[in-house]
Order: structure tokens, then sequence, then C-alpha cells
């Protein structure tokens, strides 16, 4: 079953003046299936809407970002609901139990005058009703600390006494101390050291295998996408460029920005002088017409300046968006 | 490259010491301790290590924003402590140069990008004649026009970033300190910057105090690295050397950790973290003791000192 499904998403930053109206197309009519019980990597330029598209599906697009466009659906109990249409009391009640949210940047997401103990606590009172509290909070808080090398002494500690791997840590602890059935990561593993990150990696592999719930991992790091996702979105200014499972996308890149993103990628004992794709990404209050990658393309044809290509299924399960690929294209000629 | 090559900034037995909680629970954390190292002219240097091993604090006494506890930093022989004249220290300002991680925090949201990159070349006192701020620009692969009366939320993260190095470029640096530049980007835009090091090294003989957690962008750029560990460098060498054929427990430790981007290689092995990060800052002896397959009983209480060993230095008793 998919879990959590969108259909022609558009989520936009509007800015309006009086003489001007300016808009940031993050996530520009996009559709996706995500399964149930597997990771989901997402990865793609930097500012080309990946956290966007993020705090819009789990509903906390707030002016100037406004849902512009479009559905989203979650699986709640077997049924799909349209998140899009439900009041913000019903919404809140999904938000959390059902889907929790670690932002980007989110070591400072934690209370600072509070202890971590507090933190948890609130957190876990605020979602549910704790008849023992003992039994019900402590005892899996501490089993859940303990899978993240954390000492249960973390729990005294303010945040400002921790490193930066720890607070993120203790915050993935507390996003999945209620055992959500979606999971959204945005660069959990940004700030840390390989060592650290390895843990975070680890930690959130054990959640998803224990909980059988599904993580939407978005991070810039291709290494840690190899590890742990099974299936992966790249995503280009603000629209979907492909989509395949992990090995099938490493493998087999058929877009060509995914070329430049995987075979750009340097290992260590060589040095050999790595390629980046030529210039920069466009800005998302500026796009080019037609395929957003084509001021940068080596491949760019005519066609490719004038219309936007679709996300189109090339093989079974491995999507692209690209005119290369396309078999409207081949079928037009 | 010779071996007589000319030193651009040294540090010395650099220290920090900060005082943590309050009340009763106060304590001292000795955050950097015993830093030496020094980064030539058209070098990039790369810092790496531990998240919270203490390479921002060395990053922000090298550039004089924080003052050391005890030890120096001399650029070009000469102790910064020293630069008490405005002038001399708006002179040191113009050849030492930063670059952040987060390049939406280096500009401020309501001004236009172009004005701030004409007052940091007016500040600075910059031939205001010259094209400084374009050629800055064009040395980061972006036009004058690309920019020109554009707010920062119009350009992307990379852009941005770009935009940061331009303009640490502006006053003509000899030195760039970049803390974790890349974290923040995409890998295919994050090669684009550390190979925009190595042309402003050739072409520029602009050098680089790279500080990063990504070891593998780290062994394409760098020529030199020193690897911390709660506030000591432990190992410090060519990249070479020091990332191919580590010495010290923890740099192996480092290099084993290293995620590969190939789906076929996953990590297989569990690992485990058990020392508090703070415990091992108190440690008295070596403080990766506590984690070290290798652990004899003088490690615990003597604090290794700088070993020579295969042209690399390494802090670790296995090599006395
Ligand atoms: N509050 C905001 N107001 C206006 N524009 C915004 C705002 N937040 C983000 N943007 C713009 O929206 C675009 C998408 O941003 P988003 O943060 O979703 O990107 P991202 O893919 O998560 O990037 P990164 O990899 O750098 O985290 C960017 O171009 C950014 O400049
Ligand atoms: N102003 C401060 N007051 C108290 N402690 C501090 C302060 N600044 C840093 N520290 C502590 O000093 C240690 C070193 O911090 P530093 O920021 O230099 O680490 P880092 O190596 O840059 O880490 P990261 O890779 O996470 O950026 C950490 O334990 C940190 O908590
Ligand atoms: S559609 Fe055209 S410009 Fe876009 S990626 Fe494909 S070939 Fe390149
Ligand atoms: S000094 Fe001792 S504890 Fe420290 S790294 Fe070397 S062997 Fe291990
Ligand atoms: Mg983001
Ligand atoms: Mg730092």
């Amino acid at each position: 079953m998919n879990i959590l499904k969108t259909e022609n998403l558009k989520s936009y930053y509007i800015f309006e003046t009086p003489t001007e109206k300016k808009e940031v197309k993050a996530v520009n009519d996009v559709s996706i299936d995500i399964e149930e019980d597997k990771i989901y990597g997402i990865a793609g330029e930097s500012g080309c809407g990946k956290s966007t598209f993020l705090k819009t599906i789990c509903g906390l697009a707030e002016p100037p970002l406004r849902i512009v466009g479009g559905t989203i659906y979650y699986l709640v109990n077997g049924k799909y609901v349209d998140i899009t249409k439900l009041k913000e009391e019903e919404y809140r009640k999904l938000r959390w139990e059902y889907i929790s949210y670690i932002p980007q940047g989110s070591m400072s997401a934690l209370n600072p005058i509070i202890r971590v103990k507090e933190s948890f606590k609130d957190f876990v009172t605020a979602h549910k009703k704790i008849k023992d509290e003992q039994k019900d909070f402590e005892e899996p808080l501490r089993k859940h600390l303990n899978a993240l090398g954390l000492p249960m002494r973390v729990l005294k500690s303010y945040p400002h006494q921790l490193s930066g791997g720890m607070r993120q840590r203790v915050t993935i602890a507390l996003a999945t101390i209620l055992n959500p059935r979606i999971i959204l990561a945005d660069e959990p593993t940004t700030a840390l050291d390989v060592v650290a990150q390895r843990a975070v990696i680890q930690l959130l592999k054990d959640i998803q295998t224990l909980q059988k719930n599904t993580i939407i991992l978005v991070t810039h790091d291709m290494a840690v996408h190899a590890n742990i996702s099974n299936r992966m979105l790249i995503m280009y200014a603000g629209i979907f460029v492909e989509e395949a499972d992990t090995e099938e996308l490493f493998e087999n890149p058929l877009h060509p920005y995914t070329q430049f993103l995987i075979g750009s990628l340097p290992k260590m004992g060589d040095k050999s002088y790595k390629i980046s794709a030529p210039g920069s990404p466009p800005s998302l209050a500026n796009l080019p017409q037609g395929c957003p990658f084509h001021p940068r393309c080596p491949y760019v044809m005519d066609i490719c300046k004038k219309e936007r290509p679709a996300l189109v299924e090339m093989k079974p399960s491995h999507k692209v968006s690209c005119f290369l690929n396309s078999k409207e294209r081949m079928q037009n000629e | 490259m010779s071996n007589t090559r000319e030193e651009l900034i040294r540090t010395e037995k650099l220290q920090k010491i900060f005082v943590v909680g309050g009340g009763f629970a106060r304590s001292k954390l000795v955050a950097v301790d015993d830093v030496n190292f020094h980064v030539n002219k058209d070098e990039i240097f790369t810092l790496a290590g531990e998240s919270g091993c203490g390479k921002s604090t060395v990053s922000k006494m090298l550039l004089g924003f924080l003052e050391p506890n005890e030890g120096k930093v001399y650029y070009k022989g000469e102790d910064i402590s020293n630069l008490k004249k405005w002038k001399d220290k708006k002179g040191f300002m113009k050849e030492v140069q930063s670059i952040f991680q987060n390049p939406f925090e280096t500009f401020n949201p309501l001004r236009k990008v172009d004005s701030y990159l004409y007052d940091t070349q007016k500040h600075y006192g910059m031939n205001h004649k010259g094209r400084v701020v374009e050629e800055s620009l064009e040395a980061v692969g972006l036009d004058i026009s690309e920019v020109k009366g554009r707010y920062p939320n119009e350009f992307s993260g990379g852009q941005l970033q770009r935009i940061s190095i331009a303009r640490a470029l502006i006053t003509r640096p000899s030195l760039l300190v970049a803390d974790e530049p890349v974290s923040m980007v995409d890998a295919s835009l994050r090669m684009s910057i550390v190979n925009l090091f190595k042309e402003l090294r050739d072409k520029r003989h602009v050098s680089v105090l790279y500080i990063t957690h990504d070891l593998a962008t780290a062994y394409y750029v760098s020529d030199r690295i020193g690897i911390m560990f709660r506030g000591n460098i432990i190992e410090m060498g060519d990249v070479e050397d020091v990332l191919m054929n580590p010495k010290h427990p923890y740099t192996q430790m480092l290099k084993e950790s290293i995620p590969e981007a190939d789906p076929k290689k996953k990590w297989t092995e569990r690992i485990s973290i058990k020392e508090l990060e703070t415990e091992e800052y108190m440690r008295k002896g070596c403080k990766f003791a506590g984690r070290c397959p290798y652990v004899m009983e003088k490690c615990k209480d003597n604090m290794p000192e700088e070993i020579s060993v295969e042209n690399r230095m390494v802090r670790c008793w296995l090599y006395e």
C-alpha cells in the first residue's frame, strides 16, 4: 500500500506588495506515491524545494508559503484522507502520532531553558494520555535513548551542554518516541561527523525496522542514501526529475542532472579531477522556460527550451523527466 | 613541491577554555588544547574531526574573533594579538577572510546583494574605480548582471555560497578560512566549490583553511590535513599519508566510517557510541582511551605527546 500520495501538488512562497507580486515556485506540480514500510530518499540541488516539500506534506505550510493547488493523501486506518481538506483541529490529532517531522537544523529545536527530560515529558504528555508514568514513559524512553548510544544522563542536561551530534540524536529520539507511521527527516546528519552520522543512520534504520513505518529522508549526502534508502527521488528546481529504486538509480541514472550528481562523487584514493555540472542552479523566483535544467544541460535540444518534460515511467518503477528519455518524444518522431 | 615553503599562518600551543553551566554545575571545558599547526602559502590545509572537537573554535581564534586563553597565532610571522591599531587590524582582516557554513546568514535579507558587495569593497578601501567586485564574481563563475539588484532570497543556497566566496575575494586575501562551506550544498555543487578552491590556490595564490566533516572532499582538495579529537590535533601530515594510511586509532576509525556512495557497499557492522562528549574532554590522559581498541595502562593518565612517525605527527603512545 502507498502510505502517502500527492497529486499535482503546488506550493509557492508568495509575496504581494501593492506594486508587485512575486512567486517562488518551490514545489511545482508534483505527484508522488510513497510505499509503506520503506525508507524513501530525496536528494537534489540546494534550494530546489526539498524542505518546502516536506513542510507542505506534513501540513506546515504557513504564509508566505501557500498550497496553491493539488492534494495530499495520508493512508489512515486503510482509508485515504486528503489533509488539505481537514480542519485544523482534525489535522492536529493526526500530526505527531501519525506523521512526525525532524526539521533541517533541528539541533536548535530543543527548548534551551528546560532540561531534555522535560522536553520529552511535555511532548509525550501533550500527545498521549499517560496512565502509569514510570512504565509508559520512562521505560520506552530509556530503551529508545539506549539504542542511540545516549545514556539516561542526557535527560538531566540542558541542550547547550550537549554536542551537536548528541542534540541531533536527542531530537530524533523525540520525534520517534510516539511510533509515528511516517517520519520526515530533513538533513538529519548534515552537521555531523562520519561516526556520529553513522550512528544516526543506524538509529533511523533500527527505528524503521522495529516500527515498520515509513521514513522520508532528505539529504544531500548520496552516500547516506546509498546506505539506507530503498527508493529515491531526485529533485531539481521545484520539480521531480527522476525516481527509481536506489540501486537502479546509482547504476543507471537517466537524467543528465542525476548523472552529474552521481558522477561527481569523490572517492577516497582517487584524486582525478571531477567535473561538476556547469553553471549554477536557477533561482526559483526566476525559472527558465521549458526544462529547468536546460541552461546547464550538455544534451539540450530545441524542445527543451520550450516545453517542460513530464515525469514518465521509462522502465518498470523507474521514472524520469527528460526529453532524451521520454517515450512521448520517441513516438512523435 | 619543496619543503621550504613559505608559512602564512601558524598557531602555537593554542588553548581555549569555556566555562559551561551555572551555579554549582559550573565547570570548565578545555575546548581547544595545545593546538599547533601552520598553513603554507599556496596550500589547502584541512581540519577535520568529530562534531564538537573544537574546529570552529580554532578558526575563530585564527580570525581574531575569539581570544585564546593560552598560545599564539602568528600571521606572516607577526603575533596577531599585537595588532592593536585599527589600521593594522584592518590590514590583517583584509588578508584573512572567512566563509561560513550557512550563506543565508552571511547576507542581510533586506539588502540587495550587489550593494553589500560594493560596500565591502568600500569598507576595505579597495580601489573603487577598478572592477574588483566584478572580477571577484567572475572568479566564482558569476556575472555581475546575474547579481545586480537582487535580494538574497532570489538566489539558491548554492548561488549564494558562491557569492559569499566572491565577497571574501574582494579584498584579495591571501588566506580563506572556510568553516564547513559545502555542508549545505549538493554533491555536484560541492565539487564545483572545492574545485574553485583548487583554482584559487593555483591561479590566484590564495591559501585555504578548509574545515569539514566530509573526508572525501578533504582528500580530493587538500595538500595537508590535521585530524582533531576533543580539542587536540591527534594526527597531521600530507593528506595522502594521513587518510590513505592512518596511524592514530581514531583516524583509523574515522576512515572506516566514511560511507561509500555505492548501494552495493552498505555498512554491515554496527557501531556503538558510549561516552558523553564532556567526559571525554575531561579525561586526563589520551581522550580516546575510552573507545580505543589498543588502550594501554599508560594512556589513561598521560596525555600523548606529539610524536613523529612515517612522515606525519601522531599523538598516540603506540608510536612512542
Ligand atoms: N521563507 C521563504 N521565503 C521566500 N523564499 C523562500 C523561503 N524559504 C525558502 N525559500 C525559497 O524556496 C526555495 C526552496 O527552498 P527549500 O528550503 O525548500 O530548499 P531545499 O531544497 O530544502 O534547500 P537546501 O538543500 O539548501 O536545504 C529556495 O529557492 C528558497 O530561496
Ligand atoms: N561559547 C561557548 N561556550 C561554551 N562552550 C562552547 C562555546 N563554544 C563552543 N563550545 C564547546 O566547545 C566545544 C568545541 O566547539 P566547536 O564549535 O569548536 O566544535 P566544532 O569542531 O566546530 O564542532 P562542529 O563540527 O559540530 O561544528 C564543544 O563541546 C562546544 O559545545
Ligand atoms: S529535457 Fe533536455 S535540457 Fe532537460 S535534461 Fe533532458 S535533455 Fe537536458
Ligand atoms: S594513546 Fe593509547 S588510548 Fe590513545 S589512541 Fe593511542 S593507544 Fe589508544
Ligand atoms: Mg532544505
Ligand atoms: Mg563547527
